[in-house]
């Protein structure tokens, strides 16, 4: 019997020790032992803090379905005071959204109704949303925020605008991102030299160091099918042909060929090629490098492209130049004598293999060059790659890392797919874009905020709808003919490179609109990308001023503007004491770059558009950096007075 | 009799040994868990490697104050905060530089914020230096407050 009384003591005892380790362990916990230090910290601080209450608090979510009890640790978040505090008590940076109304996981992610430091923030088994790294921070951001440019989140936006960019819904089904334009493969054949299109599947930077074509790391052998292939496609889009050489560039030598090739050298300078086209790597982004064409191209295929660019290319955005027969001639003649590699590496010689059409349609599929290029009539295979559209919730369990002995973890297996694509295993499809770390990042930002977290529409910021204004009529025509819309805007259509031309008749007078597509010069002197000159006839300018005039018109803009002696003064007081505009604005030769130079700006604005630009210059270009002064209507009726005068 | 105790016995074995065994599983899983989130840690700052670019361990605020102060500022003050924009030269006096420990130290966050938010005009220096209150939010400017500071740290 006493054996059992031993028994039934120690065996109570265990009991008792047991059942103690659950108050043991809560009067101990990490959250109290913060909550304590918090309170002595501030007790010692020269602000006046509300100490915290001891005990666990959370934020209930109602709408997001979130618990987050992270604000028991993290005490000091809405404190403003706490600014340079340690953590976990420091103020939490001012962002637009409200703690009370969205939490803490719905941005960070982690364990929210953890208490613990290790269960809340580090990586718990099976819980597939660890906290997300600062770096990856702006991708919750874009769970709610679908439009392409988030004002606070910078990086998110570049993100996007990246996978706009290098078309990734070529391969991968994503929505909410519009098609790039890209060069028809049709009529390749008979559009650029074998040896030169060796290289380039080789290796595109190579050639162009800017191109948006990834490198697909193709072999030898697959290179030299594809070119086979490629060479055959010889018939142009809509069944356009080749107009042959005229006799001046055919049988021409000696002096006049000089004479010609430097007509050439002076309308290319003219037409400003180099605004949108770089010349060996210095020039503008929007077009393809010309420093090498002359190797790249045949010369009867540059003749009829640029005669007019659309008939083989349709739907490329470079405008139809109005050459004449002899300036054409010289310039075809000048790019082929100046823009020749003379490095280019001869590919060795090879004997076409047999089967080379039905092998290369087979590369053209499984690398689904038709998900960009337009090639016969083949299809895009859209969905080739995984769908992105819900990327950011993928489970670990989902994801092989092969052998690459990366850290498992969403982030970084995306950032490591972008940069070298083919680490996690060998038959991965998907072409090196050779991106930069942070560009690869931006492009990991932005997908890791796409996810199927169910969020209530109400908080979901959509994409405005894309503008699909289109001008119609004779003015339609010269906008197509001249690629208008690949460097300006019209109510809210076209890309942002040169001004938008939504208020233009507005803000420009006519006699100066009219001069400046005559001599397009450079407004801004800093800028890379200026207005081309299109050496358009009388005709052609009437019919475009006409149609801006009218269209292109703000009616509440025009105002008058009483120009006495005493207002005028007061103008040119302001502009030179009081707001400094001479800081970035240039009158006679005195002042800064930023902005255009002000002088003869009386022949150039509307007295109404300077008044309204003065007084709020991001309502009509929201990307401008002019500084608004919250000018009265006084101050900038004087200031615009003064600047009235300025013929 | 003796079967009773041997059976009593086992029963007490039994039952304190489950204790302890729940005990251990216990101790176990809190070890695993434990060991987990070291083992993030280590692998967070080893991850930075490929993609700690500069500019990539900046705080919140310092990016967005980065992103702010190259699209405003850097015209004149300089990329690198140094004053020496490409505007800079048509500037008299210069645009500040911000690498200048001694000076910058002396210059309170508040003051900063009221320069960037009133202009020179407002705080009795050069005009040059446009007002910003209009295009900036304050949090915005506050920001790049925050960016600012980081020139004079960083030497």
């Amino acid at each position: 019997m006493n054996k059992l009384r031993l028994y039934f003591a120690i065996s109570s005892v265990i009991f008792l020790f047991v059942l103690a380790i659950s108050p043991l362990k809560d009067f101990f916990s990490e959250w109290k032992g913060y909550q304590h230090e918090y309170n002595g910290m501030i007790k010692e601080m020269p602000q006046r803090i509300k100490p915290a209450e001891i005990g666990i608090k959370q934020i209930w979510v109602r709408k997001l379905d979130k618990v987050d009890r992270c604000n028991t640790c993290h005490l000091g978040l809405e404190e403003k005071a706490l600014a340079g505090a340690k953590e976990p008590f420091r103020t939490h940076p001012h962002i637009y959204h409200n703690l009370e109304e969205f939490g803490c996981t719905t941005c960070h992610e982690g364990q929210g109704p953890a208490t613990s430091y290790k269960e809340s923030i580090g990586k718990v088994e099976y819980w597939d949303k660890p906290i997300f790294p600062r770096e990856y921070m702006e991708a919750s951001c874009g769970k709610c925020h679908k439009e392409q440019l988030v004002r606070q989140a910078p990086i998110l936006s570049l993100g996007r605008k990246l996978i706009e960019e290098y078309n990734c819904v070529g391969c991968h089904k994503l929505e909410g991102y519009q098609r790039q334009w890209v060069p028809s493969l049709n009529g390749i054949g008979s559009k650029v030299n074998r040896p030169w299109l060796v290289n380039w599947l080789k290796n595109p930077k190579a050639y162009f160091s800017t191109t948006k074509m990834p490198n697909f790391q193709f072999s030898d052998e697959e290179v030299n099918i594809l070119a086979d292939f490629l060479m055959t496609l010889t018939s142009f889009p809509n069944n356009a042909t080749l107009e042959p050489l005229p006799s001046q560039l055919v049988q021409v030598s000696g002096s006049r060929k000089t004479a010609m090739e430097e007509l050439g050298s002076t309308r290319l300078r003219e037409a400003r090629c180099i605004s949108c086209h770089p010349i060996n790597g210095k020039g503008g982004y929007v077009a393809t490098d010309l420093g090498k064409v002359a190797s790249k191209v045949k010369q009867e295929w540059l003749y009829n492209y640029i005669k007019n660019p659309k008939h083989l290319q349709p739907n490329v955005e470079m405008p139809r130049f109005r050459f004449n027969e002899n300036e054409l001639a010289g310039v075809v003649a000048y790019m082929k004598s100046e823009y020749v590699d003379f490095d280019m590496a001869e590919p060795s010689a090879h004997t076409p293999d047999p089967q080379f059409y039905e092998k290369g349609l087979a590369l053209v599929k499984k690398y689904n060059c038709s998900g960009c290029h337009e090639l016969g009539n083949m299809k895009s295979y859209g969905e080739l790659g995984p769908e992105l559209s819900y990327v950011g919730s993928k489970k670990m369990y989902e994801i092989d890392f092969g052998q690459s002995g990366i850290d498992q973890s969403l982030s970084l297996y995306l950032f490591t797919k972008l940069k070298s694509p083919h680490i996690f295993s060998s038959k991965m499809k998907m072409p090196n874009y050779e991106l930069g770390d942070e560009e690869a990042q931006a492009i990991v930002v932005a997908l890791l905020g796409n996810t199927n977290e169910p969020i209530p529409e109400e908080l979901i910021i959509r994409q405005k709808p894309v503008s699909t204004y289109a001008p119609q009529g004779e003015f339609g025509k010269l906008v197509n003919d001249l690629a208008c819309f690949g460097c300006h805007t019209m109510f809210g259509h076209g890309r942002v490179v040169g001004t938008d031309l939504t208020l233009e008749a507005s803000m420009a007078k006519r006699e100066w609109i009219e001069h400046y597509f005559k001599v397009p010069y450079s407004l801004r002197p800093i800028l890379t990308e200026r207005m081309p000159n299109l050496f358009l006839s009388d005709d052609e300018i009437k019919t475009l001023v006409d149609y801006m005039e009218k269209v292109f018109i703000g009616d509440s803009l025009a105002i008058d503007i009483t120009m006495n002696e005493t207002t005028i003064a007061k103008g040119k007081l302001l502009y030179n004491e009081r707001y400094a505009c001479y800081a970035c604005h240039q009158i006679n030769g005195k002042g800064g770059f930023v902005g255009p130079p002000l002088d003869k700006v009386a022949s150039r604005l509307q007295p109404g558009w300077i008044f309204h630009w003065l007084k709020n210059p991001q309502a009509y270009k929201p990307q401008s950096i002019e500084p608004n002064n919250n000018l009265t209507d006084q101050e900038a009726e004087a200031l615009t007075a003064y600047l009235m005068t300025l013929h | 009799m003796l079967s009773l105790k041997m059976t009593r016995d086992l029963s007490i074995v039994l039952l304190v040994s489950l204790l302890l065994l729940s005990c251990s599983r216990k101790n176990g899983l809190s070890q695993s868990s434990s060991a987990s989130p070291d083992s993030i840690n280590t692998a967070d700052s080893s991850k930075a490697g490929p993609a700690a670019a500069a500019s990539i361990r900046l705080t919140y605020e310092q990016r967005q104050g980065k992103h702010l102060y190259t699209k405003y500022c850097a015209v004149c003050h300089g990329e690198e905060g140094k004053g020496d924009g490409f505007n800079s030269y048509n500037l008299d006096p210069k645009p500040r530089n911000f690498t200048d420990t001694i000076y910058m130290s002396a210059f309170s966050d508040t003051r900063l914020l009221e320069t960037i938010r009133e202009g020179g005009r407002g705080v009795n220096k050069s005009p040059l230096m446009p007002s910003w209150e209009g295009r900036l939010k304050r949090v915005e400017i506050e920001y790049v407050v925050f960016y600012i500071r980081r020139f004079a740290k960083s030497n």
